[in-house]
C-alpha cells in the first residue's frame, strides 16, 4: 500500500516511523544550525564579543603583567585562554533560547506528539551548540594570535584547549537548556548570564593569574568550571604542560558536563509532564 | 485488522494546578467520546470548553488525570509510542519552524520520522504539490501568509501517513478565502480512506459543513453528540428568535408561556439587549401573535426571526447557554493557559 491515492496523497508510511537515536539527533542538530546560519545578527554577535574582549581587556589590563607575582610572559597570552572559556560561557548561558521560542511556537508540541527521542531533541541542540562553540573557539585563537599572543603549546595545545572548551560549553548549554524547559521564559536566561556567568568570570583566573587574587576569591575560584578549564587551557598551551593537571581538571569538567547534561534531558521529561 | 473506532475515550478527567493558593481548574470532567474510523469527527465547543486539552491528552502530549484513552487501537499512556507513530497533530500554534523552508520542514520531519534523505525529498515534494505550496516551497515559512502557513501545517501532519490526523482549530485567525481553501482540503482528505480527522472548532459553520459526527463540549463533559444532521433533527420544526431591547426577563417568559404553539422557550440578557429564543411546529404562524402578545405587554423589540434549527439551537439547548454568552466567558481553558 504504498501507491497515491488520485489526490496524490500519500498513502505509504515512511519506513515503518522508527528513525534511529543518532538519526535523529543528527537532524536536530542540523535544523538548529541552519536555524543559527540564517540569524546572521546572532551569529555576528557571537563572533564580535570575543574580538572587543581581547582588544578591551587585552589593553586595561596589559600593566597586570608587570605587577609582581604575575610571573613570566606578556598579558594578552595569558589573556587568551581565559577569553576562550569566557566566550563558549557566554554563548552557552543562552543556549536554552531556541527551546523557549519553540514551545512558544507549537514547535515543541508537534515534536513531542511524534515518535522523537526526547533525548535526542536535547543532545541535538547541545551537539549544535558545541559545533558553534567549537567554530568560535578557533576564532578566538586566531585573533588572539593576530593580536600577538604566542602559543607555544603547538597544535596538541590548541587541540586540548579547544576540547576543555567545549567540555566547559556542554556543561553551561546544558544548564541553560534545562532551565529554559523548567522556566520556560526567556528572562530566566538573562538570569543565569548576571547571575551565574558574570560572577563565575571574576571569581576565576580567567582575567587574573591566582597569585593576584585575593585569598577568599582563590579559594572559590578553585572550584569554579572556569577556573579548571582556563587551567587546561594554559597549560596545555605553553610550552612546559602539566598533563596531570589537564587529567583531573579534564575528569572533573567531564562528569560535571554528564551530570548537568543528565539534567537537561530530565528537564525536557518535567516539561512535558507539567502539560 | 485496523481498529473500528480511531478514538475510544471514557471519563476523561484533566486538572491543572490553579496556582497561588487558587483552585485547581478542571479543564476536563469526565469526558467520553467514540470516533469511528474512517470519519471526519468535530468536537465543537466555546474557547474554553475543554477541546484543545481533550485533542492534547490524545496525542499522548497531555496526561489525563483520571480515565483512559485509546487511539488507533493504542493506549495513550501505555503505548504512546505507537499512538505517536499513528497519528499527524497539528496545534492551534505553528508547528513549523519559520526560519525553514516548507520544504525543509516537511523534510526534517520524514527524517525524524526514519525516513531516506531521498524519501523525504520525494515526500516533501509529494506535499508540496498536494497542498499547493510548491511555488513557495523555498522561500522561508515566516514570510508565507496565513493561510500557506496553516496549510504546511496540515502537510506536517500528514508526512508520515497517519492513520488519524488530529486538527486543533484549523481555521482560526485565516480570512475567509484562506478558510473556504482550508475546508475544501479536508473535506478532500475526509474522502481519503482509512484516514480519521479529529476536528476541533468553536465555528459552528465549519462543523456543520466538515464533520460526520460531532461531540459538543462544555465545561469539560460531552453535552450531546450525533451526526449534525441528527443533533439538529432533534428540534423539529422551527426556531424563533426575538431581539430584546431591555427587556424583563421574567416578564417576556410569562408572556411567552401564554402564546400556543411556543416551546422550549429561552431568553437570555446581556446588558442592555436580550433575545427571547423559542421552538416551534410552524413558524410563520407564530410570528405575528408573538408580535402582538409582546407589544400588549410594554415589551421593547427588535428584529423578529423564523429560522430551521442550527447548531447554535443544538448548542444552547444542551450547554443551556447561547454560543455568545459562552464565548465571551472563556474560563477554563484560559486558566489553565496561565497555569501552565
Amino acid at each position: 500500500m504504498s501507491a497515491l491515492t488520485q489526490t496524490g496523497t500519500p498513502t505509504g508510511r515512511l519506513t515503518g516511523g522508527r528513525a534511529s537515536w543518532a538519526m535523529q539527533t543528527a537532524e536536530v542538530c542540523r535544523r538548529w544550525t541552519v536555524d543559527l546560519v540564517r540569524q546572521p545578527w546572532g551569529l555576528g554577535v557571537s563572533v564580535i564579543q570575543p574580538v572587543i574582549w581581547i582588544v578591551l581587556f587585552g589593553n586595561v589590563f596589559q600593566s597586570i603583567a608587570t605587577v609582581p607575582g604575575f610571573g613570566p610572559g606578556d598579558y594578552l597570552t595569558f589573556l587568551v585562554p581565559g577569553i576562550l572559556m569566557m566566550t563558549v560561557l557566554y554563548s552557552g548561558a543562552w543556549a536554552g533560547t531556541g527551546f523557549i521560542e519553540d514551545i512558544r511556537s507549537g514547535v515543541m508540541d508537534r515534536l513531542l506528539s511524534s515518535p522523537v527521542s526526547r533525548s535526542s531533541l536535547v543532545a541535538g541542540q547541545l551537539a549544535q551548540q558545541l559545533l558553534m562553540a567549537a567554530v568560535q573557539g578557533v576564532i578566538v585563537l586566531g585573533i588572539g594570535w593576530l593580536a600577538g599572543a604566542r602559543y607555544d603549546g603547538g597544535v596538541l595545545g590548541l587541540v586540548v584547549a579547544l576540547v576543555a572548551s567545549l567540555l566547559l560549553a556542554a556543561a553551561f548549554c546544558s544548564l541553560s537548556a534545562a532551565v529554559a524547559l523548567l522556566a520556560r521564559d526567556q528572562t530566566a536566561l538573562i538570569g543565569i548570564s548576571t547571575i551565574v556567568v558574570l560572577p563565575a568570570t571574576f571569581l576565576s583566573t580567567a582575567l587574573m593569574p591566582v597569585a593576584l587574587l585575593p585569598s577568599w576569591v582563590e579559594s572559590v575560584a578553585r572550584y569554579n568550571p572556569l577556573t579548571w578549564a582556563t587551567e587546561i587551557g594554559r597549560t596545555a598551551m605553553s610550552t612546559d604542560v602539566d598533563w596531570g593537571l589537564v587529567a583531573t581538571r579534564g575528569a572533573l569538567l567531564t562528569v560535571l558536563a554528564a551530570l548537568v547534561a543528565a539534567w537537561s534531558v530530565a528537564a525536557m521529561r518535567t516539561y512535558q509532564k507539567s502539560l | 485488522m485496523p481498529p473500528t473506532h480511531a478514538v475510544e475515550a471514557t471519563g476523561l478527567v484533566k486538572t491543572y494546578p490553579g496556582g497561588r493558593g487558587r483552585p485547581d481548574v478542571r479543564a476536563l470532567d469526565g469526558l467520553t467520546l467514540t470516533v469511528p474510523a474512517g470519519t471526519v469527527h468535530g468536537l465543537l465547543g466555546p474557547n474554553g470548553a475543554g477541546k484543545s486539552t481533550t485533542t492534547r491528552v490524545l496525542t499522548t502530549l497531555s496526561r489525563a488525570s483520571a480515565g483512559e484513552a485509546r487511539v488507533a487501537g493504542h493506549d495513550v499512556v501505555r503505548h504512546a509510542d505507537q499512538v505517536r507513530r499513528s497519528i499527524g497533530y497539528v496545534s492551534q500554534g505553528t508547528g513549523a519552524d519559520v526560519l525553514l523552508t516548507p520544504r525543509e520542514n516537511l523534510a526534517m520531519t520524514a527524517r525524524l520520522r526514519g525516513a531516506s534523505r531521498s524519501a523525504s525529498l520525494d515526500r516533501a515534494a509529494e506535499l508540496l504539490d498536494r497542498f499547493g505550496l510548491a511555488d513557495a516551497a523555498d522561500r522561508r515559512t515566516g514570510v508565507l501568509s496565513g493561510g500557506m502557513r496553516r496549510k504546511l501545517d496540515v502537510a506536517l501532519g500528514l508526512v508520515d501517513a497517519p492513520q488519524v490526523l488530529f486538527l486543533d482549530e484549523p481555521t482560526t485567525g485565516l480570512d475567509p478565502e484562506a478558510r473556504a481553501s482550508m475546508w475544501a482540503e479536508i473535506r478532500r482528505l475526509a474522502g481519503e480512506d482509512a484516514l480519521t480527522v479529529v476536528l476541533t472548532t468553536h465555528y459552528l459553520e465549519e462543523a456543520d459543513r466538515l464533520a460526520d459526527g460531532l461531540s459538543i463540549i462544555d465545561r469539560g463533559r460531552v453535552v450531546a453528540a450525533g451526526s449534525p444532521d441528527e443533533l439538529k433533527a432533534a428540534f423539529a420544526g422551527d426556531t424563533l428568535t426575538v431581539d430584546l431591547v431591555e427587556p424583563d426577563a421574567d416578564l417576556v417568559r410569562s408572556v411567552a408561556a401564554g402564546i400556543a404553539g411556543l416551546g422550549d422557550v429561552v431568553v437570555h440578557v446581556e446588558g442592555p439587549a436580550g433575545r427571547l429564543v423559542a421552538r416551534t411546529p410552524d413558524g410563520p404562524a407564530v410570528v405575528g401573535p408573538t408580535i402582538a402578545a409582546l407589544q400588549a405587554a410594554g415589551v421593547r423589540h427588535g428584529a423578529v426571526g423564523v429560522s430551521r434549527p442550527t447548531l447554535d439551537d443544538v448548542y444552547l439547548r444542551h450547554a443551556g447557554r447561547s454560543w455568545t454568552s459562552a464565548e465571551s466567558a472563556p474560563a477554563v481553558e484560559t486558566a489553565a493557559e496561565v497555569a501552565r
